[in-house]
């Protein structure tokens, strides 16, 4: 091939579309053609700018969990929570609340040094299964650790031998949204939810126990800076009859009774 | 919940160098690392893999192919030879073409395809421009003020892989046209870099 001919190929050759023969002739030519070869590295550039010049799209969320699942990361961390409370609520198994509420107590000991070491024995088994779910309620926990009076009202809450647990998930106006309330008819309740979107000025959620005869108010709350967190814990009062907790958006300070019936978050007992 | 997504390319520097700490981290087992990877550059994949291949889903499962690729090859990652950015496009590029070769071919030989896979070893890079997103936006009006002729050419080439002679075939034009339009037409692109570079 002459020197033109070989030319011609620079450009094919920057943008991977050689033959093997074409190849062998060329990169025989860039060795002893300085010219040539510059040519290839400044096509070379542009090819590399070329795989830039595309219309940019996001790739679905849901890519990002199979990449890393893909290989053994479990995921997003900040999503785990949403994640385990996605699952359906499997409400009833009182030994299986007991145990978590058991496990919940331990962390708190460790905390607070109160004595829950029978308590603690009771909870390794589940520990593990439980293990997910509890580091992301422990992350919450810690970030209280200065709210002493009210953290050790959560262990008495969490402890108490009628706790249940709700799973509480994402209404319409807040699809990622996921809470759970650990609920003693007798003591209180504990309250966490994620992915809340951030309050407006002048606006709180609000926390329902719905009981029979209507709902209670079980407190409000404001959304923190990082990612829509929030706890709570309150005493609903005479709620024995409890069947569902609800999260609505009120005006701030809250209302005796839900102005609205558009909920964020929703389960039922 | 995706970082907002860091210039790929763009200020390359700081950039490039946060990549490099990434793929190392990639390459001594932290997994987290491959998810940082992955917030800084899945948008660039994941948008080549779509403007080569016609099916959006498919596109999902390059970006997946590619990171994978990345974490299983993080340890021969070279960065004399590319940038990060630019490794994992070229990963992209390789296997969308692949994907879309086995479709056009429908099983028929495909022994004479150009042979994609042996190219990227792109010389030493250190004279050469690194690229920006400004620059790739550059390139992008570039292209347009190329002649169809010219444009269609090298998007042909560089997007659906065709050498020059499948193009030749496919636009019914001769073999010594497609070359003078491939070749003419990456001029102007890379003197419309150079501009930008100046």
């Amino acid at each position: 091939m002459t020197h033109d001919e070989l030319r011609e190929l620079t450009g094919a050759y920057a943008l991977g579309v050689v033959t093997g023969e074409e190849r062998r002739a060329i990169e025989a030519h860039l060795a002893v053609c300085p010219e040539c070869a510059a040519e290839v590295r400044d096509f070379a550039t542009v090819a590399e700018g070329l795989a830039l010049a595309v219309d940019q799209h996001e790739p679905p969320a849901a890519v990002r969990s199979r990449v890393l699942s893909a290989i053994g990361e479990p995921g997003d961390a900040r999503s785990t929570f949403a994640v385990s409370a996605g699952r359906p609520a499997a409400v009833g198994h009182g030994l299986r609340y007991l145990a978590a509420a058991a496990s919940l107590a331990a962390i708190l000991a460790g905390l607070f040094a109160f004595d829950a070491h029978r308590r603690a024995r009771v909870a390794e088994d589940d520990l593990q299964v439980e293990r997910v779910r509890l580091e992301a309620i422990e992350r919450e926990l810690e970030t209280q650790r200065a709210e002493a009076q009210s953290a050790a009202r959560a262990a008495e809450i969490l402890a108490a031998p009628d706790v249940a647990r709700i799973d509480l998930s994402g209404q319409k106006p807040a699809p990622g949204a996921a809470g759970r309330a650990y609920f003693s008819p007798s003591r209180g309740v504990v309250f966490v939810a994620t992915n809340l979107p951030e309050v407006p000025a002048g606006r709180d959620y609000q926390l329902w126990v719905v009981t029979k005869r209507g709902p209670v108010s079980a407190g409000i709350f404001r959304t923190d800076a990082a990612g829509g967190t929030v706890r709570l814990i309150g005493f609903p009062g005479d709620a024995n009859d409890a069947v569902a907790f609800a999260v609505t958006l009120e005006p701030a300070g809250g209302l005796p009774a839900p102005s609205n019936t558009n909920f964020y978050l929703l389960g039922s007992l | 919940v995706t970082q907002p997504s860091t210039d790929t390319v763009a200020g390359p520097r700081r950039g490039a160098e946060d990549d490099r700490v990434i793929v190392t981290r990639m390459a001594s087992g932290d997994s987290r690392a491959l998810g940082d990877l992955y917030d800084r550059h899945a948008r660039g994949v994941y948008s080549l893999a779509r403007r080569i291949l016609p099916d959006g889903g498919q596109a999902e499962d390059i970006v997946q192919e590619v990171f994978t690729q990345a974490w299983q090859q993080a340890q021969r990652y070279d960065p004399q030879r590319a940038s990060v950015a630019t490794w994992l496009l070229m990963m992209a590029r390789t296997r969308s073409i692949d994907r879309l070769r086995a479709r056009r071919a429908g099983g028929r030989d495909v022994g004479a395809e150009p042979q994609l896979e042996e190219l990227p070893d792109p010389l030493p890079r250190q004279d050469a421009l690194a690229i920006t997103s400004e620059m790739a936006a550059r390139l992008r009006e570039a292209l347009r003020l190329l002649s169809d002729g010219q444009r269609q050419a090298i998007e042909l080439a560089y997007y659906e892989g065709l050498s020059q002679t499948e193009i030749s075939d496919r636009l019914h034009e001769p073999l010594g046209t497609i070359k003078t339009r491939i070749r003419s037409g990456l001029l102007k692109l890379r003197d419309a870099l150079r501009d930008q570079g100046a």
